[in-house]
C-alpha cells in the first residue's frame, strides 16, 4: 500500500475542525423558491368562487387570482398542485407544495398542524336549502339531512352547534355537496354564502334561499411550520397589495362584495 | 423531512376505524351475495336464454363492465332522484356493488359453463333433462368449481373498490378514514393504518373464501 505523503494529513488536521465549526445551514424554503425559480401553490378548483375551473379548463377564481399575482410579483414560475377539499393541508405537509391558498379559514385546530400567513380575504358559512325547507333556528336541523364536505369551516363548526338527531352527510368534494342538495339527497346543505349564491343562481327553479348564519370568518395562505422566511414575504406582499387595491380587486371580481378591513396578527 | 409521525392519534381512534371495518366487510358480503345470484341469473339467460334475453343481458354486461365504478355509483345516487327512485347512500351503494359484481361475475361464471364437456350436456338430455333442471343439477356446480379462483379474486377486488362509495356519502372504512383525518391533519398515519386494516380484511375474505370452497366443493367428494 502506498503511503500517503504527510502534508496531506497536516492539510486535514488543519481545514477538518474549520469545517466542523462552520454552522450548519439549512436552506429555506424560500430560498428554494427563489432559486429554483418555481412557486408550487396548492389549490382547489372545486371551490367556487376561489378556485373554480375556467371555461377553457384552466384553473381561475379569486384565490387562483392571488396566487398568480404572487408568483409574478416574486419573479417565479407557478406551479399548481390541484387538491380536493380534503387535501388542501396534507399535500403542503407533504411538500407536495409550498404554500396552500385555498380560502383555508383560520382556526386553532389548523394553527397546530401549519402556520398561517395574514388573511386575504372574510368569508361567511351559511345553511341554505330549496324553499320547501323549514329551517329558521338551528333546532329545526333535528330529523333533516344536512350535507357538509369535510375539511372545510363548516365542518368544524356546524357539528357544533347542530342540535342531536341531526342527520350529517358528509361528502369529499364541494360539488358532490352541491349536487346532493340539487338532486333532493339532503335537504340542506352548509357551505359559503358565496358558494349559496352561485348555486341558487344557476338553479333559479329549485329556489334556493340561505336558512341560516353559522359563522364569519378570515381566511389566509398556509405554509409549513418552519417556513417563517416565506410566511414573512407572504405578509409583506399582502401588506402591499391591501394598501394598493390589488387584494380588493381580486376579491371582488371573484365573490362580487367588497374586501372588508383585513386584521394581521 | 421534518414531519413527526404521530401515530398515538390513530389509536384513540382505532374503535371507530374498526366499526368502519365492520361496515365494509357487511357491505362487500352482501353485494358478494346478491351479486353472485344476479350473475347466475344472467350466466343461465345467456347459456339457454331465448334471442331477446340474451340479447338484453349482453348489453347490461357490457355496458357495466366498460364505464367506470365511479360514474356508475354516481348515476345510483344523485340521478336516478330524477326520475323519482331515491336512494339512500349505503342503498345506492350496494346497488351499484351488486350491478357491477353481476356483470363482471356474469362473465366469468360463464367461461366455467363452456367449459363443461358437451357430453354432460347431451347426456342430461338423453335422459329427458328439462334445461333449467340441467342447469342446475349438470352444469352450474362444476361451473363454478371450475372458476373459483377468478369468482373469489373479483370478490376480493369488490371488497377493495368499495372504498370509491365514500364519494357519495355512504359510511365504511374510507369515508371514515377520510373524516379523521381532515379533523386531526395525520394523513399518512391515518391512511397507512387504513391500508392495513384493508389487507387484513382481503387476507380474511381470501382465507373465508378457501373454506367455502373446501365445505362446497371437496368436503366429502370423490373428485
Amino acid at each position: 500500500m502506498k503511503m500517503r505523503p504527510k502534508w496531506l494529513a497536516v492539510v486535514l488536521m488543519l481545514v477538518l475542525p474549520a469545517l466542523a465549526a462552520m454552522p450548519a445551514y439549512a436552506e429555506s424554503t424560500l430560498d428554494k423558491i427563489l432559486k429554483e425559480k418555481k412557486i408550487r401553490v396548492a389549490i382547489d378548483v372545486g371551490n367556487p368562487p376561489f378556485g373554480i375551473l375556467g371555461k377553457d379548463g384552466q384553473p381561475d377564481g379569486s384565490d387562483v387570482a392571488v396566487a398568480r399575482q404572487m408568483a409574478k410579483d416574486m419573479g417565479v414560475e407557478l406551479e399548481f398542485v390541484q387538491v380536493p377539499s380534503t387535501g388542501r393541508i396534507p399535500a403542503l405537509l407533504a411538500g407536495r407544495a409550498d404554500v396552500t391558498i385555498a380560502s383555508i379559514s383560520v382556526t386553532t385546530d389548523r394553527a397546530k398542524a401549519v402556520m398561517y400567513c395574514h388573511p386575504n380575504g372574510a368569508l361567511s358559512i351559511v345553511i341554505f336549502g330549496p324553499q320547501g325547507v323549514a329551517i329558521t333556528t338551528p333546532a329545526d336541523l333535528a330529523g333533516k339531512r344536512i350535507g357538509i364536505t369535510r375539511a372545510t369551516l363548516e365542518e368544524a363548526t356546524v357539528p357544533k352547534m347542530a342540535p342531536p338527531g341531526t342527520n350529517i352527510v358528509w361528502f369529499d368534494e364541494i360539488g358532490a355537496t352541491i349536487q346532493a342538495l340539487l338532486s333532493g339527497q339532503v335537504d340542506a346543505v352548509a357551505m359559503t354564502s358565496f358558494a349559496g349564491k352561485t348555486v341558487a343562481d344557476g338553479n333559479p327553479d329549485k329556489k334556493i334561499e340561505t336558512k341560516l348564519a353559522v359563522t364569519t370568518a378570515y381566511y389566509a395562505p398556509i405554509v409549513r411550520h418552519g417556513d417563517f422566511e416565506l410566511r414573512e414575504w407572504i405578509n409583506t406582499w399582502i401588506f402591499i397589495n391591501t394598501n394598493n387595491g390589488v387584494l380588493a380587486a381580486l376579491y371582488k371580481k371573484g365573490t362580487g362584495v367588497d374586501l372588508p378591513p383585513l386584521p394581521i396578527f | 423531512m421534518n414531519y413527526v409521525f404521530q401515530f398515538n392519534v390513530v389509536w384513540e381512534h382505532l374503535p371507530e376505524l374498526l366499526a368502519g371495518a365492520l361496515l365494509t366487510i357487511q357491505l362487500s358480503a352482501t353485494a358478494m351475495a346478491l351479486g353472485l345470484g344476479v350473475a347466475i341469473v344472467c350466466a343461465y339467460g345467456q347459456s339457454a336464454g331465448p334471442r331477446p334475453v340474451r340479447a338484453l343481458i349482453s348489453g347490461y354486461v357490457e355496458l357495466i363492465r366498460n364505464t367506470p365504478f365511479l360514474v356508475q355509483i354516481f348515476i345510483f345516487y344523485f340521478s336516478l332522484p330524477v326520475i323519482g327512485i331515491r336512494l339512500t347512500a349505503n342503498g345506492a351503494a350496494l346497488a351499484a356493488m351488486t350491478i357491477n359484481l353481476g356483470a363482471y361475475a356474469s362473465e366469468i361464471i360463464r367461461a366455467g359453463i363452456e367449459a363443461i364437456p358437451r357430453g354432460q350436456v347431451e347426456a342430461a338430455r338423453a335422459l329427458g333433462l328439462k334445461p333449467l333442471q340441467t342447469f342446475r343439477l349438470i352444469i352450474i356446480f362444476p361451473a363454478i368449481k371450475t372458476v373459483y379462483p377468478a369468482l373469489a379474486s373479483q370478490f376480493i377486488l369488490l371488497m377493495l373498490s368499495s372504498s370509491v362509495v365514500s364519494t357519495i356519502s355512504a359510511v365504511e372504512l374510507t369515508a371514515i378514514t377520510n373524516s379523521l383525518q381532515s379533523t386531526t391533519f395525520r394523513s399518512f398515519e391515518f391512511y397507512f393504518v387504513a391500508t392495513g386494516l384493508y389487507l387484513a380484511m382481503a387476507l380474511g375474505f381470501k382465507a373465508a373464501l378457501s373454506t367455502i370452497y373446501w365445505a362446497v366443493f371437496q368436503r366429502g367428494r370423490a373428485a
